[in-house]
């Protein structure tokens, strides 16, 4: 996190993370990547539920200690019809249930448990108490939570590759580039499986060689700089050279720019990357720790 | 419940002039009432802007030619709005202008979430303001307002159409036509064709099916509703499992349409299915998700359909807009429509009959085994979501407008190349609302690309270099002009005029923040001007005197 250039690899990531992930747009930050608030990445998974609830303007928040106490209640008397995440069963799904949705405390809720449909064959919850029948909505307004709130989602097990293959692919096609012992221990270098997975097929630039693009300029003048690239458009070129100096340099006509990027060859491998292959090297390297 | 509680703090017209008039920024030419001939509407913009695209085709082109590129180096802003009374949005911590503006009598209308203002077109100046207190929804854009004689119209977050006096900002009524607590929220401009106010809604958090509604310009009474998934009884049901999943399908009108007047159809863009990600609880192509509609302006009945992208299980989300334009194709005169998917094909069709000339990948793509006897994509199952992960491509376009040039003949279209990881986190029988995510890896490239629509080759491409990932849902729209100006810009705050026919960068000047809007041109008091919305601010610029 300490060099501009990763710092604004990640701002980058994020954002577009955010467009796939939320069809129009980012839950945080502008459009310019200036973050004034944490990255969506760096959020605790609390921060992230948060942040994609305000986002998308949800209703009224789930009480989840009420929702935990209406888990039991809701399972025995409910699930059989309902499901036992509220997806549906014999009866409807009541994720998208009108009668679910225009409640927020059980204000509406109660009452119409205690009234049943009769009618529908589903019966009067009247022997229940207000507390228990408003548990029993506060846990199901926590299952809608869990799908309208995408902040919520958690990756499952990606651990789904055969190892032996993951090492013959990375005896193959890895170790012809990287130094021999570059993967040892790499296992033990990631917060989860997903974020090693994401991490050998697409290394952050944390500013060392291995992963830092080098721009050689040629000025009309005949003179040359060159150093670490933090930025580059049509216009300009922004890049760091040995000494620790900034040049800002305009692309002036006559200006050269030669970018050398070590994850080109990342860059080249993703574009082909079987998902067989990801899940192999990942199932492989999670055992080098 | 929340109260309601909306404040319009609309004034009349008559106070704030006399306001300006004691700052002396008034303008002479205020007292011009805006009115606009509906029969007007859909012919090309001069001197006025009075739909989304300019027009009906969803060209963007403008015959305009006094700024070409001869004089475009002398380009100079004449003046800046910039937002400074509204603070951060639910959501959104700095306001950003994603609308359209719409020009009408010298009078500028644009919009973000919650807020519409009516400017001096001459001079800049706040003439009206418009705000709106919503009770949810998603305040992630607005694209700009609809104008009919003396009415604008516009959407709120939580699904009211609201009209307005064009004049004064005044509220005439209000429609509300879907239920944010279902997660429906709008960000859409509303398209007036004749007597019809064309309204699209977006929303797929809780698998809502979407819907197109047309209301009357003068009552708002609701006139016809088109669903984007069959109901019982339609044969389009056997593309899915059931009537259940079929009515929680998904499939929104998030982005405006274009209208051809003489077959008098809509071109309607559906958005993407739902469950987003989670394809494995509806099995089949699921119409007419992820699909062009061609639908009859006065009935909303269906004519045709091509579906860019059955069964899709990557937000693929097909709201791109479909362009119309006529051509010669082999001697004989075609209507034609246009598409850059955002599944990475771009595709031309005949517009009469929706039957496909040209399907073909614009950018580095393997997701598709070939075409279907109807041409349409066929996904491999393979680069469906998995628990495990499985890499396809980012979005390859996206809602910024694209545009067609019909002195070139080429279509114009900011692209994004780049691969993600696509995650299934509901791996049950029958999941619900995304049911997975997607993580880009690697690195997204922003390319414009110059695309012939008779043959889908790039003629020309422009790869805009950057080190950062390019943003794939905003960025700058594109305006093509007569005199071989193609108007758009970077993601590092560059407005950049290339030639439309080459490619070449003409002049460029570094904004405030990246050009976020629609690129609207036209001809006041005999003076061309270009305005866009940059972030929070919308600039207007024109030859010096």
């Amino acid at each position: 996190m300490r060099h501009p250039v990763y710092r604004a690899m990640l701002v980058g990531a994020f954002v577009v993370l955010a467009g796939i992930a939320i069809s129009q747009e980012a839950p945080t930050g502008d459009q310019n990547g200036a973050q004034k608030h944490v990255p969506y990445q760096n959020m605790t998974p609390e921060q992230r539920a948060a942040a994609t609830r305000t986002f998308l303007g949800l209703g009224a928040e789930p009480d989840k200690e009420a929702a935990a106490r209406g888990t039991s209640l809701y399972q025995q008397s409910c699930a059989f019809c309902h499901g036992p995440q509220a997806h549906g069963a014999t009866g409807a799904s009541l994720i998208t249930s009108d009668e679910v949705l225009k409640d927020d405390h059980g204000e509406h809720l109660v009452p119409f448990l205690k009234r049943g449909r009769p009618e529908k064959g589903m019966p009067a919850f009247a022997t229940m108490s207000d507390d228990q029948l408003k548990d029993i909505s506060e846990f199901v307004h926590l299952q809608v939570e869990e799908v309208a709130n995408r902040g919520t989602y958690q990756v499952l097990n990606v651990l789904v590759g055969v190892e032996e293959k993951g090492r013959q692919y990375v005896a193959g096609r890895c170790v012809p580039c990287h130094a021999p012992g570059a993967f040892v221990h790499i296992g033990s270098k990631f917060r989860s499986p997903e974020q090693l997975q994401r991490g050998w097929v697409w290394p952050a630039r944390d500013g060392d060689a291995s992963s830092t693009a080098i721009a050689s300029v040629k000025m009309p003048d005949g003179g040359a700089i060159s150093g670490r690239v933090t930025q580059v458009s049509d216009f300009r070129i922004t890049l760091v050279d040995r000494a620790g100096k900034t040049h800002t340099i305009d692309r002036k006509p006559g200006v050269k720019v030669d970018i050398k990027d070590p994850l080109a060859a990342h860059q080249e491998m993703i574009m082909t990357l079987t998902n067989k292959d990801m899940h192999n090297v990942t199932a492989y390297l999670e055992t080098l720790k | 419940m929340r109260l309601p509680n909306r404040a319009c703090t609309a004034v009349a017209i008559a106070a704030l002039a006399a306001a300006a008039l004691a700052f002396g920024q008034v303008s002479p030419h205020l007292s011009t009432k805006v009115l606009i001939d509906p029969d007007g509407i859909g012919k090309a913009p001069i001197t006025s802007w009075p739909t989304f695209n300019g027009d009906y085709s969803g060209e963007r082109y403008s015959t305009l030619t006094q700024i070409g590129s001869a004089n475009v180096n002398r380009l100079a802003r004449q003046w800046v709005y910039k937002i400074t009374e509204v603070g951060a949005q639910r959501g959104a911590p700095v306001p950003v202008i994603k609308s359209t503006p719409l020009l009408a009598n010298g009078v500028l209308y644009f919009t973000i979430p919650d807020h519409v203002w009516a400017l001096d077109a001459r001079t800049g100046t706040e003439l009206w303001r418009y705000d709106w207190m919503d009770r949810g929804g998603h305040l992630v854009g607005q694209r700009g307002v609809a104008i009919w004689k003396t009415t604008v119209y516009f959407l709120t977050p939580d699904n009211w159409l609201i009209a307005l006096n064009a004049n004064t900002g005044q509220e005439l009524w209000r429609k509300n036509y879907a239920d944010a607590r279902k997660q429906y929220f709008s960000t859409s401009a509303p398209l007036v064709v004749k007597n019809h106010v064309i309204v699209g809604v977006g929303g797929d958090a809780m698998d809502m099916p979407g819907f197109l509604a047309s209301f009357d310009p003068v009552t708002g009474d609701l006139q016809w509703t088109w669903w984007s998934t069959p109901r019982k009884g339609d044969p389009a049901l056997n593309t899915w499992p059931n009537e259940a999943t079929s009515e929680h399908g998904g499939g929104m009108t998030w982005m405006p349409g274009t209208y051809d007047p003489e077959l008098n159809l809509l071109y309607w863009p559906t958005g993407n299915t739902n469950p987003v990600f989670a394809g494995q609880g509806r099995a089949g192509a699921n119409l007419w998700t992820e699909a062009i509609v061609a639908l009859d302006a006065d009935t909303g009945k269906l004519q045709w359909y091509y579906q860019v992208s059955p069964h899709d299980t990557h937000d693929f989300d097909n709201t791109t807009a479909p362009i119309l334009f006529d051509r010669l194709v082999d001697g004989k005169p075609r209507k034609l429509v246009a598409q850059a998917a955002r599944n990475g094909f771009f595709v031309t069709l005949d517009r009469v009959t929706g039957k496909n000339l040209i399907v073909k990948p614009y950018v580095p793509l393997d997701w598709s085994s070939g075409l279907s006897p109807e041409g349409e994509p066929i996904p491999i199952p393979d680069k469906d979501p998995t628990v495990g992960g499985s890499i396809n491509i980012v979005n390859a376009s996206n809602w910024p407008a694209p545009a067609y040039s019909p002195k070139t003949g080429l279509v114009y279209v900011n692209s994004v190349e780049g691969k993600a990881i696509y995650y299934l986190t509901d791996d049950s029988k029958e999941p619900s609302g995304y049911g997975g995510t997607g993580e880009p890896i690697g690195h997204s490239q922003r390319v414009l690309q110059a695309i012939d629509p008779l043959t889908g080759n790039a003629v020309w491409t422009h790869s805009y270099p950057n080190l950062n990932n390019a943003p794939t849902t905003v960025g700058p729209s594109i305006l093509a002009t007569a005199s071989n100006l193609l108007i758009s810009g970077d993601d590092q705050k560059n407005a950049i005029v290339f030639s439309a026919d080459k490619g070449q960068v003409l002049w460029h000047h570094e904004l405030d923040a990246n050009e976020s809007g629609g690129v609207i041109t036209y001809l006041l008091d005999g003076k061309q001007y270009i305005v866009f919305g940059a972030g929070d601010s919308l600039y207007a610029w024109s030859l010096p005197q």
